[in-house]
């Protein structure tokens, strides 16, 4: 008996022509998942198969592979002879495993690919059921909502698996193209980066510090966070950028009650510039809207009117407590809520606009020139891989 | 670099490294072991555990070697409460460190839990404690220096008053920060812990002096160590590290409190010529020799903090755990220091090793940065 993962994959059989690129993508993503497993993986008839994993190891490598996005689900399953005996003596095993003695309902659920088996589906079912009722006198059939679901694929091996794990759903990673994500350090946008790299985009990353109000940890946060998002999205171009000095000018240049506003004009408009740098064709922003005064309505038109990218802000509707929910699912909440000051916090004026208009901010922001600041800010920035 | 932030921890002294170094490398062997090397590294802890007894005016079984600061607090309240008959009163001082002050408020379900506030410079009040003293105290908690301020208590009339109102009480003493840096006598309290590195020594070894008689249940069970209160493989090298620490600091007395002293006076006066910087805690030449906390009007203390990091100058908001929350300094609160005060508070810690020079440059880098960093503030 061998250890081999099944892979199934969903969304990417609606995919016509373009479907090979979709698998080599999620083939690709799978490689980079378990680096290291000493893994092969075969793809045929709309199935994964990853073989060559030592078997103390494949819950890991289960593990990864529910990460990866593409993937539907898996099972880890064992691949012996199509001879019924072998395949009695190893189901026999694994509700023994499963059921430990105790009482559970369940049902066989067969699938024969190779036509040549003797037995057909209808067949493999009645009769292995048989063979597990008359071993396991605790056992009961229940074909609706089993416990247990035995299930046995006849192929060029005959596969057996119990478990179906879910996987993260999704596009490949790379099969949608690049954009830039504004990452701050909060809950939010971990989240976001998480839910478009979901849809198949690669990321780059921007985060903007300001020292010495904000410190060495916070810079060290963003990195883990971005760390934590790369093992769904995979790597990671993180660009770190100095905006002491873009602040400092906006504070004592612009009015009070704008210099949020305008301080999120300026980032976008660097993003957009890194962006464009590094192939990225949209923005994504952690944005929800009414959350603070900087997400409202008006405000978020004013800070689109300050790039030409579209801006992606896939939690717009959502509420706080949905976003901490994936948060916490993908491990970025207890990394987030570390209590160090980001940029945003330090200069926030006590009586923000919440309703901005487009044409006066486009004024404050004329009055000072900082396309100087702005170009030295992106000298300055700092380039790490995260992976 | 200067390094300012020797009461977060200080940086070990060759002497104590050297030692660490024998007893991994040559004394390694367990003391608890029959053959004679071992015998040999159990002298030598018995050795350091005496000259610590002298330096403390107590007894060599009195004192247990522990991990530290904390363990030592944790021993000590858990410790003497654990052995105790009925459920009275236990004060704990307002400005405690939380291995105490925690370790206090979690018994504060089965004990009375009573808080002994301190004056504004951070020091016990004496008078205020007098009244919360009564038949019932089983214990008192309390610092010998303020860690934030470096205001000193004065153990030996806290030790008396004790005596006399409320006899059957325990005193302890958290001489983490105190400890060597100004004159103490253990004999005035029941209960004192000390830490390693704050004088000097490695990381991860302390001790606890407990009085004679007291009554006392040990804390982690097993091999038996440490008159079988604290079980554990005797830490030969953390505490022969720490023994070549105290000797040299008291080999060194007067010079390294001098020293201390001197750049203290030096920098608060550095600091006093500047606009809107106000002292808080003790007049400068009072308290610890080792410790100036000052608040700097119309900055954030973390601001100025980073900033001045930049400059390879490093101190402390004083309040590591809570410095992000606005109000959150539970210590500069017991003490009054609120608002703007608190807010732009900065805590500099010396040590022997700095020097008067050192002072001048960190004034004149404050002063520098203040006018950059006033600039900017909320509004």
């Amino acid at each position: 008996m061998e250890h081999i993962i099944l892979v199934r994959y969903g969304e990417i059989h609606l995919k016509g022509l373009n479907r090979p690129f979709f698998e080599r993508k999620l083939i690709e993503g799978i490689h980079n998942a378990l680096a290291g497993f000493g893994a092969k993986v075969r793809r045929e008839q709309g199935r994964i198969y990853v073989l060559g994993v030592s078997d103390d190891r494949v819950e890991e490598a289960c593990d990864n592979l529910t990460r990866v996005f593409g993937v539907h689900s898996v099972s880890p399953a064992a691949s012996v002879e199509k001879d019924w005996n072998v395949i009695v003596e190893t189901a026999a095993k694994m509700v023994e495993e499963e059921t430990a003695g105790g009482k559970m309902t369940f049902k066989v659920f067969s699938r024969r690919a190779d036509k040549r088996f003797p037995m057909n589906s209808e067949n493999i079912n009645h009769e292995l059921g048989h063979e597990l009722l008359v071993r396991f006198p605790n056992l009961s059939v229940d074909v609706r909502s089993p416990e247990l679901k035995v299930c046995v694929e006849i192929r060029d091996k005959a596969f057996l698996y119990v478990r179906e794990i879910m996987g993260a759903g999704g596009m490949p990673t790379g099969t949608a193209g690049r954009a830039a994500l504004l990452i701050s350090g909060g809950i939010d946008s971990p989240v976001a980066g998480y839910l478009m790299a979901k849809r198949g985009l690669e990321l780059s990353a921007v985060h903007f510090y300001s020292y010495p109000y904000t410190s060495e940890r916070a810079r060290d946060k963003v990195i883990d966070l971005a760390r934590l998002v790369s093992r769904y999205a995979g790597p990671i171009r993180l660009h770190l950028v100095p905006f002491t000095d873009i602040q400092l000018a906006i504070y004592e240049q612009c009015p009070p009650k704008e210099t949020t506003i305008l301080m999120r004009r300026l980032m976008m408009r660097i993003a957009e510039m890194i962006a464009e740098k590094d192939g990225a064709l949209a923005l994504i922003t952690g944005e929800a809207l009414g959350q603070v005064a900087s997400q409202t309505l008006e405000s978020l038109c004013v800070t689109d009117d300050a790039v030409h990218m579209p801006v992606f802000r896939p939690l717009i509707g959502f509420d706080k407590e949905d976003i901490v929910t994936i948060a916490k699912k993908i491990n970025t909440f207890e990394t987030s809520i570390l209590p160090y000051e980001d940029c945003c916090t330090v200069f926030v004026p006590q009586h923000p606009v919440t309703k901005p208009d487009v044409k006066k901010l486009r004024e404050s922001e004329a009055m000072v020139d900082f396309s100087e600041m702005i170009e030295k800010a992106i000298a300055a920035t700092e380039l790490i891989d995260v992976r | 670099m200067i390094y300012l932030d020797n009461s977060a921890t200080t940086r070990t002294l060759p002497e104590a490294a050297q030692a660490v170094q024998h007893y991994m490398t040559e004394g390694f062997f367990n003391p608890a072991a029959a053959y004679s090397p071992a015998v040999e590294s159990e002298r030598a802890v018995n050795g350091a555990r005496s000259r610590l007894a002298s330096a403390l005016h107590v007894t060599a079984d009195e004192i247990l070697f522990t991990s530290g600061g904390t363990e030592s607090n944790n021993m000590a309240i858990l410790g003497s409460l654990g052995a105790m008959r009925g459920k009275g009163r236990i004060i704990v001082s307002a400005v405690e460190h939380p291995s105490v002050y925690e370790v206090m408020r979690a018994k504060g379900k089965e004990y009375e839990l009573v808080e002994a506030p301190v004056n504004k410079e951070g020091a016990l009040d004496l008078n205020a404690l007098a009244g919360l003293l009564n038949e019932n105290t089983q214990l008192v908690s309390c610092m010998q220096v303020n860690n934030e301020t470096g205001a000193v208590n004065d153990i030996a009339a806290l030790g008396r008053l004790v005596k006399k109102t409320a006899p059957q009480a325990l005193l302890h003493v958290d001489g983490v920060q105190g400890f060597l840096k100004v004159p103490f006598d253990a004999r005035n309290c029941d209960l004192y812990s000390i830490s390693g590195h704050k004088f000097h020594g490695p990381k991860g070894v302390g001790a606890l002096y407990v009085r004679k008689g007291t009554r006392f249940i040990g804390g982690q069970i097993g091999g038996g160590q440490e008159k079988n209160l604290r079980s554990g493989t005797t830490n030969t090298p953390g505490i022969m590290g720490m023994d070549a620490a105290l000797q040299y600091y008291l080999g060194n007395l007067d010079t390294m409190r001098g020293n201390m002293r001197e750049c203290k006076l030096r920098l608060a006066k550095n600091l006093l010529a500047i606009p809107d910087v106000f002292i808080n805690g003790p007049a400068p030449e009072e308290g610890a020799p080792h410790i100036l906390n000052a608040s700097f009007m119309g900055v954030r203390g973390e601001v100025l903090l980073h900033a001045l990091e930049e400059k390879k100058i490093y101190v402390s908001t004083g309040s590591a755990c809570s410095a992000h929350k606005k109000g959150k300094n539970r210590i500069l609160n017991a003490m009054g220091v609120i608002g703007d005060r608190q807010e732009g508070a900065i805590r500099f810690s010396f040590s022997a090793f700095n020097t008067p020079e050192e002072m001048d440059e960190t004034a004149e880098a404050i002063a520098g940065l203040l006018a950059m960093l006033r600039r900017f503030k909320r509004r």
